[in-house]
């Protein structure tokens, strides 16, 4: 969250934006002539009510007929990627570990024919979003490649803006962790390639408080002083959603089944809350979580009073840049009590190709080669970030990197994907919202489910 | 209000005190309306053509203007009206249907708009009062003659040139537990709230919140109060010097009554702005705690949840509450912004 963020908020949340994306967009050529000559017959009403006329009619026109969605989709080849040449362009947010520019720029040399190059499209993750969005609802060429957040896929799938990567993901399946791949997946189909992925991850002061074996025994644990305290993300806002999830996931609880029914009205879910209610009240973790995002989060345990962090593997290095440097060690997420799986969320990015790409056979093989093993090697070693092949974790040169990378890769493998629905915006609200509610003490927990159910079941009838 | 102050000769032209609250919306229509009103009485037939050739020629002066509201104003609002009267499908691209007011009923049958209503205008209440109270006592300390006065009146509007959203992180850095600044100077001197998780609990997190706004938008109150505080004439202070009255009866008596334009106008501004708020809210507590106002409700369906239907409709209910807020001040309040204007002609 930044000011870019806000101000392109400021900016698109006006109505007269959304109008231009979803209709045809207005011309002055389109009303002056007949305002003009009603001003030049002097009649003022007639001016006014032209003007409303030509706006309620031309807004009437843009509605348009349906384009084909994820039904109609055309389908990537994967056997174009051998013969690609020409340009190539990459959009996504802003490369910030240089991951995206230095990926185009090793693929561009390995591929002499095919000049790959990335375009930040938005400063901030949601910015992103809705640069990519507006590009795809206007159908521009301009980006070939989308980075998608994993939590996008299925709405943008469902838009009809992606091509189906179906034969691809199967021809590359062998190299990938099959659950970064679960999470492209929309209508048994696959919509994008993983690129990098990302798992909550457990620092403890190591020492000071015990390894986290399960949840139930980090709270205790926690709660036993005040330097033992659990710091996680439990602001009202998407990060509190995969920070509940990740309890409820590794309680065997689900939101949604494989046929899409809301499941989140559970005793799973009943437990989880009040565990998290509970140890709030118990001291386990510190009250102020409830204002906590990652960076407040990690600004927090860098004080050195608290005994657990919930956080993402970026974390490590800036860890280990304080003072903290060599007291702390990395844990996978736990199982909740021993009894069920560890589990969690994934978080990273895939590669979309746009539906109204103009070289698609380029852009198989940017993704054949992002995704092959040596290269995954590089995504660890030279831009930190979680690969998406199994091999690359136990490569000796990138545990000199990343010497939690076997932590890393248990919970990678173990995690699951956020819900999978095209409105999962209001999924996460929906969750969000009432787990901040029991958190805060504004709701008991029998409220805060049957409330999140519902709005979950509405979200999903959304038209 | 936009045809009646764009063609008097419509509404009731003939009062002449209308057009003065309006000021400069109405500067095309200066010259004929000056003659208008000096042949006013007269009733003759020449008079009457005269007028309405007259009249005519306002219409096509105003017309290039009036067109460009149309574009400007009438064409986004117009578009958002229609909008909001449809849905638009999230799952199926293109896909859209007409809806009537069902939106409307959606939003106004459902708790989530009546709560944010509740509080954007509890948030307005209180942030208003207090940014008038102290924007008054601010502008009649400025007003004093002091030594470096014009140099404290510009570093006074310093918080309101500052970015709301830089200030709302300062300030949600300022409240963080344990680490802020507040929440330590408070613990260190024995002060209750150093404790206290002001952004995670209900009703301090609006306290920050209004805090915040009073902090950066007093000096906008005070800058218009001080305004108001030299037009004054300075005879009515001699006046009331020479009748013996102390300053707290002079304050009471004179200063005040005769600001109360200037106060309402401040009020009225900061009254729309503050029903509008977003930026607070959203950095600091992501509307959290019952913080969540129109502004934002309307945010998320557009913007997160690509609802534009729903999103529209909740835009053109803040809209409308802004506007009805504004109606009732200037019906109620305005008509001592008039006769202000009229004792200064």
């Amino acid at each position: 969250m930044d000011i870019t963020q806000l101000l392109d908020a400021a900016r698109h949340g006006h109505p007269l934006t959304s109008a231009a994306r979803h209709g045809r967009p207005l011309t002055v050529a389109d009303r002056g002539r007949p305002l003009a000559s009603a001003a030049r017959r002097g009649r003022p009403l007639t001016v006014a009510a032209t003007a409303l006329a030509a706006t309620l009619l031309l807004s009437a026109c843009g509605g348009g007929a349906a384009t084909p969605g994820a039904e109609k989709a055309a389908a990537a080849d994967p056997t174009s990627g051998a013969n690609a040449s020409g340009n190539l362009t990459i959009c996504g947010g802003k490369d910030a570990s240089g991951i995206y520019k230095g990926t185009a720029a090793a693929f561009s040399k390995e591929n002499p024919k095919i000049t790959a190059k990335y375009t930040e499209i938005g400063a901030t993750t949601d910015e992103a979003r809705t640069q990519a969005v507006q590009r795809l609802e206007g159908k521009s060429t301009e980006c070939d490649i989308f980075m998608l957040d994993v939590i996008w896929t299925s709405e943008f799938a469902s838009q009809g803006w992606l091509l189906d990567q179906t034969k691809l993901v199967e021809s590359n399946k062998d190299r990938l962790i099959p659950s970064t791949v679960e999470t492209t997946k929309y209508k048994e189909r696959y919509w994008g390639s993983p690129f990098f992925t990302n798992a909550g991850l457990i620092y403890y002061a190591k020492g000071k408080v015990a390894k986290p074996e399960t949840w139930t025994q980090l709270y205790a644990e926690a709660a036993k002083s005040a330097g033992n305290g659990y710091v996680y993300q439990g602001k009202q806002y998407e990060g509190l959603t995969v920070n509940f999830l990740e309890l409820l996931y590794s309680a065997g609880g689900e939101v949604l089944d494989d046929k899409g029914e809301v499941k989140v009205d559970s005793p799973q879910t009943r437990k989880v809350l009040d565990f998290m209610a509970e140890g709030l009240k118990r001291g386990s973790a510190d009250r102020a979580v409830l204002t906590y995002n990652e960076d407040a989060t990690r600004l927090a345990y860098e004080s050195g009073t608290f005994g657990y962090e919930r956080n993402w593997p970026h974390v490590y290095r800036l860890l280990n840049a304080t003072k903290l440097a060599g007291t702390f060690d990395v844990a996978p997420l736990p199982s909740f009590d021993g009894t069920s799986k560890a589990s969690g969320v994934l978080g990273g990015w895939n590669l979309g190709i746009s539906a109204h790409s103009t070289n698609p056979g380029a852009a198989v093989s940017f993704i054949n080669f992002a995704t092959t093993p040596d290269w995954q090697k590089h995504v660890a070693m030279d831009y930190s970030q979680a690969p998406v092949n199994e091999a690359a974790y136990s490569d000796p040169e990138v545990l000199a990197k990343m010497p939690f990378a076997k932590e890393l890769l248990a919970s990678v493998k173990g995690s699951k994907p956020r819900p999978i629905s095209p409105v999962y915006p209001q999924i996460s609200q929906a969750i969000h919202k009432n787990v901040y509610a029991v958190l805060s003490g504004t709701a008991s927990t029998d409220e805060a489910v049957k409330k999140m159910a519902e709005e979950i079941k509405s979200a999903k009838a959304t038209f | 209000m936009t045809i009646k102050t764009l063609f008097p000769g419509r509404g009731r032209a003939g009062d002449p005190s209308e057009g003065d609250v309006r000021g400069q919306g109405q500067a095309g229509v200066g010259p004929s309306g000056t003659r208008r009103l000096g042949s006013r009485g007269t009733g003759d037939s020449r008079t009457n053509a005269r007028d309405r050739a007259e009249r005519r020629l306002a219409v096509r002066m105003t017309a290039p203007s009036l067109i460009l509201m149309a574009l400007v104003a009438a064409v986004p609002i117009g578009y958002a009206l229609w909008l909001s009267l449809n849905q638009y499908s999230v799952r199926t691209a293109g896909l859209s249907r007409f809806v009537g007011l069902d939106n409307y009923i959606n939003a106004l049958t459902g708790p989530a708009w009546w709560a944010a209503f509740g509080q954007t205008f509890l948030f307005a209440a209180l942030s208003v009062s207090l940014e008038l109270v102290l924007g008054t006592a601010m502008a009649v300390l400025l007003n004093l003659a002091f030594k470096g006065r014009a140099l404290l009146r510009t570093v006074v509007l310093l918080p309101y040139a500052i970015v709301t959203v830089v200030s709302a992180i300062t300030w949600e850095t300022m409240f963080q537990p344990n680490l802020g600044l507040v929440t330590n100077v408070l613990s260190a001197l024995g002060l209750p709230g150093g404790d206290v998780v002001w952004l995670g609990e209900h009703g301090y997190a609006m306290a920050v919140i209004v805090l915040a706004d009073v902090w950066k938008t007093t000096p906008f109150a005070a800058l218009i109060i001080l305004a108001g505080l030299q037009v004054i004439p300075r005879e009515t202070y001699e006046a009331a010097e020479l009748d013996g009255s102390s300053k707290w009866q002079t304050f009471v008596h004179i200063t005040l009554p005769l600001l109360r334009p200037a106060i309402v106008l401040a009020a009225i501004f900061r009254t729309m702005d503050a029903l509008r708020v977003f930026d607070l809210p959203f950095v600091l507590t992501r509307g959290a705690n019952g913080t969540e106002t129109m502004s934002m409700l309307a945010y998320t369906q557009l913007r997160e949840n690509r609802l534009v239907g729903e999103g529209s409709a909740l835009s053109i209910l803040t809209f409308l509450t802004v506007m009805a807020v504004s109606i009732v001040y200037i019906r109620f309040a305005g008509g001592n912004i008039r006769d202000v204007a009229k004792g200064e002609r």
